[in-house]
């Protein structure tokens, strides 16, 4: 038996345009948070490179150090080793240079080469042969040049020649 | 309908509070990070170049120096120098090794050295072969020749520059990083 004409409507718990309201809200407070999750996570990925580059840096900045250090120390060697090899050098010129002074008609016994002294010992026919000879060129390079003549049984001399340079008179 | 009304109000306030508090400052906060992350960026870079420059110049210096950086690190050994030199003279010793003296970032060791030579040109030929050794080495004052028969006997000292520990370290500290 039917007690009325219409189709009774359906009872929901919520009505149609609560439900449109509340996907409407939760649609935007959901791309809110994620919004702020983005950039929260983001944020965080920008934190954490900045920590890896500050370290980076550091470790640039220490390593510039320690290379520079390195540098100056190689730059130090081989100044170093360089006025070492010019001394050696320089030492052979003189030692060549001195014994290409020495005439054929005097014989040396000795030589000592101090830093700023030279002594020669040896023999000369005459002493005027050792004054033209050697002593000459000797004084164009020393400052001072001493000479003790001891007479021989075969009438030669054998002499002691001490030969100095003056450091102050060198500089100037 | 009043009470949809409602909520839609209390919902736009959530919404609006949300993104006026938290969203906004969020944003601020990510530029600021993106900004100092970009900046940073930039000088580790400036810095990455200032390195391989420094690094190219180091490399160049020590390839091109190796002979010497090698001399300074390697210990004198006085059999092997006398092995090497003795060619030059009829004979040729050399005494104990001894600490000198410190030569700025250089230990100095003094070897005093005695020897029989035919003629002048075996020592001109040795301080030639000196300038190569493996040893940084100087020939130093006083020298002294004396005539012994037909022979040349002649004594000298020698100086062996050694680097110094503490440089040493630094080095191979450096070497480590790179």
């Amino acid at each position: 038996m039917r007690y009325s004409f219409i189709k009774p409507r359906e009872k929901r718990l919520v009505s149609a345009e609560f439900q449109l309201l509340f996907f409407f809200f939760s649609i935007t407070v959901g791309m809110l948070f994620a919004s702020y999750s983005y950039l929260q996570i983001k944020t965080l990925m920008y934190e954490s490179n900045v920590e890896t580059l500050l370290a980076k840096e550091e470790t640039l900045r220490q390593n510039i150090i320690d290379m520079n250090e390195n540098i100056s120390f190689i730059e130090i060697e081989k100044q170093h080793s360089e006025g070492i090899y010019t001394a050696n050098t320089v030492l052979k010129e003189s030692i060549h240079n001195l014994f290409d002074l020495v005439p054929e008609k005097i014989t040396l016994s000795q030589a000592l080469l101090k830093e700023d002294e030279l002594v020669l010992y040896g023999v000369t026919p005459s002493k005027e042969v050792y004054e033209y000879l050697l002593l000459a060129p000797l004084r164009s390079i020393f400052h001072r040049s001493y000479t003790s003549y001891y007479a021989m049984p075969n009438g030669w001399y054998s002499f002691v020649s001490k030969n100095y340079l003056d450091r102050e008179l060198a500089v100037q | 309908m009043i009470y949809i009304l409602a909520l839609a109000v209390v919902c736009l306030i959530i919404v609006f509070v949300f993104a006026f508090a938290v969203l906004i400052p969020s944003g601020k906060e990510y530029r600021l990070a993106r900004m100092e992350a970009k900046k940073v960026s930039y000088q580790v870079d400036i810095i990455q170049a200032e390195y391989d420059n420094v690094y190219e110049k180091l490399k160049a210096l020590q390839a091109d120096n190796r002979h010497i950086i090698g001399a300074y690190k390697t210990i004198f050994n006085p059999d092997r120098f006398r092995k090497m030199y003795e060619k030059h003279f009829e004979s040729f010793s050399l005494s104990e090794l001894s600490t000198h003296s410190k030569d700025g970032e250089f230990a100095v060791y003094e070897v005093n050295t005695s020897s029989l030579i035919q003629s002048p040109q075996g020592f001109y030929d040795f301080l030639d072969a000196v300038n190569k050794s493996d040893n940084i080495t100087g020939i130093n004052f006083p020298i002294h020749f004396e005539r012994d028969a037909n022979l040349i006997k002649s004594s000298f000292t020698m100086h062996v520059y050694i680097a110094g520990q503490k440089s040493k370290s630094h080095e191979s500290e450096a070497e480590n990083k790179l």
